[in-house]
């Protein structure tokens, strides 16, 4: 049980270590700050429901630069080769793994609760929908970094995996476009796959076990899949 | 300490093993000699549990290692051919993350640390960014990654590559060292190395193994035609010699 933890917290300080988290940390904050500005600035309401959307379109393209290098660059260098010959569980391993990734992540969001503070001086919002607000997103990104780190432990190239989660992350997300052209029980598939009709609910105070289940389901889902590669030796 | 019987391993239709049983008892250096691709790495890296045998089974220390595997890998120190250093980490930071999933107890590990930093000779480098060290220093750092929690077996692949005269001394007295304490299996391409500090010597073609013998054996019959001692180098030439004639009749 320590042990996951010395890998969360590895895989934290390798973050740190390179400059790729702070390009990522402070790109992604200077967007969602201009976006804050502008969403406020138009709106003229005190509630983060369009700046949560934003983040969670912006999570689309930041979670598979987050998660690509988390298992292929260990495959690549040989890491993977001393990581596995540790006294370690895969599980281990692979829980490990996601929880720095999912630490860093929830660094980065932390860092907009400044939002919260801003339209709290200025205005009085829902205390409790920006909560529930705060755990979607949350959770949304949640699930799409478990897909990075899924598609990372397929490969030794982190351009490839970067690019597998890109397509998984694009159909998932915008598969409720394609909603019009699909009738009856296909529709209603698709429409439940999109991460889009599980968020709005968050965004506006609801939490309902459907949306819990289907983020947790993912997350739970696309660790075991990661687990399974990583038993697979073929790569090996 | 280690029993293997009839290890076999395939990739695909391409047999690197074929029937490998050998025994190692405990304090022994055994090296194992081979040409490039004749299944050195493969066996060593079923011995480390890294891969899983296509047949056969593998006893370390009384365990099975196909059924404990977690047990079996505390016991073992293993350097791969390519030192498996995260680059971007400190010597010292590195060091700590390998004797904590490597389950040193926690009031043990800063000993354990400043023990493996001066045996490898790490001290004045501790505080850099492995990604900037020489050659020689990584590979210092991938022998003191595998001894820091104290292994009773130690497999090294390849340990001395890429090091100077000097750090290959050192490298070599550092083994001669930990013998005392556990059991060693390296491989090398110098054999004037394995002659320098095996006791044993088990040679490796095509994925079997054609000698196993202690290296005082071997050199000595090895010279039934002629009066004066071979060396390591030619006993391995000739086997390698014999072996491709025979096949040419």
């Amino acid at each position: 049980m320590n042990k996951i933890f010395f890998i969360a917290k590895k895989e934290l300080l390798t973050y740190f270590k390179s400059p790729i988290a702070y390009i990522i940390l402070i790109i992604a904050i200077a967007i969602f700050n201009i976006f804050f500005f502008m969403i406020v600035d138009q709106n003229r309401e005190a509630s983060l429901k369009d700046v949560f959307q934003v983040m969670e379109f912006m999570f689309v393209f930041l979670a598979p630069l987050l998660t690509m290098g988390v298992f292929s660059e260990e495959k690549s260098t040989g890491t993977m080769e001393f990581l596995m010959t540790a006294p370690l569980t895969n599980t281990a391993i692979v829980l490990g793994k996601y929880l720095g990734v999912l630490f860093f992540f929830s660094i980065m969001l932390s860092m907009t609760f400044v939002y919260y503070g801003i339209i709290e001086y200025f205005g009085t919002p829902d205390r409790l929908t920006t909560l529930t607000g705060y755990l979607g997103v949350w959770l949304e990104g949640a699930f799409f970094l478990a897909i990075g780190v899924m598609t990372s432990s397929w490969t030794r190239s982190q351009i490839v995996s970067a690019m597998t989660s890109y397509v998984i992350l694009f159909l998932i997300y915008f598969s409720i476009s394609f909603t019009k052209y699909f009738s009856g029980s296909a529709e209603i598939i698709i429409r439940q796959i999109s991460t889009w009709s599980h968020l709005e609910n968050f965004a506006v105070g609801i939490i309902t076990i459907g949306d819990l289940v289907y983020y947790l389901n993912g997350i739970f889902i696309c660790i075991v899949l990661t687990r399974l590669s990583i038993e697979n030796r073929l790569w090996r | 300490m280690i029993t293997t019987k009839n290890i076999t391993k395939h990739f695909g239709s391409f047999q690197a093993l074929k029937d490998v049983s050998f025994e190692i008892s405990k304090g022994e250096i055994v090296g194992f000699l081979g040409q490039n691709g004749a299944g050195k790495t493969t066996l060593m890296r079923i011995l480390t549990s890294y891969l899983p045998a296509s047949s056969g089974t593998v006893m370390i220390d009384g365990d099975d290692i196909a059924k404990n595997p977690l047990t079996i890998r505390q016991k073992i120190g293993y350097l791969p051919e390519t030192p498996p250093l995260y680059t971007n980490m400190t010597v010292k930071d590195y060091l700590k993350f390998a004797a904590e999933i490597k389950d040193v107890p926690s009031n043990q590990r800063l000993r354990q640390l400043d023990k493996v930093l001066e045996e490898c000779q790490l001290e004045g480098v501790k505080n850099k960014t492995i990604s900037i060290l020489s050659k020689g220093y990584k590979q210092r750092v991938g022998i003191a990654q595998a001894i820091i929690h104290e292994p009773k077996l130690l497999i090294l692949d390849e340990p001395t590559s890429g090091l100077d005269p000097i750090q290959n001394l050192q490298v070599r007295k550092l083994i001669k060292n930990l013998k005392d304490q556990r059991t060693v299996i390296l491989s090398t391409h110098i054999l004037s190395e394995i002659e320098q500090i095996a006791q044993r010597v088990l040679i490796i073609k095509s994925g079997q193994i054609i000698v196993d013998e202690s290296l005082d054996v071997l050199l000595k019959t090895s010279d039934a035609d002629q009066s004066r001692e071979l060396t390591l180098e030619e006993v391995f030439v000739k086997y390698h010699s014999e072996q491709s004639e025979e096949r040419h009749e």
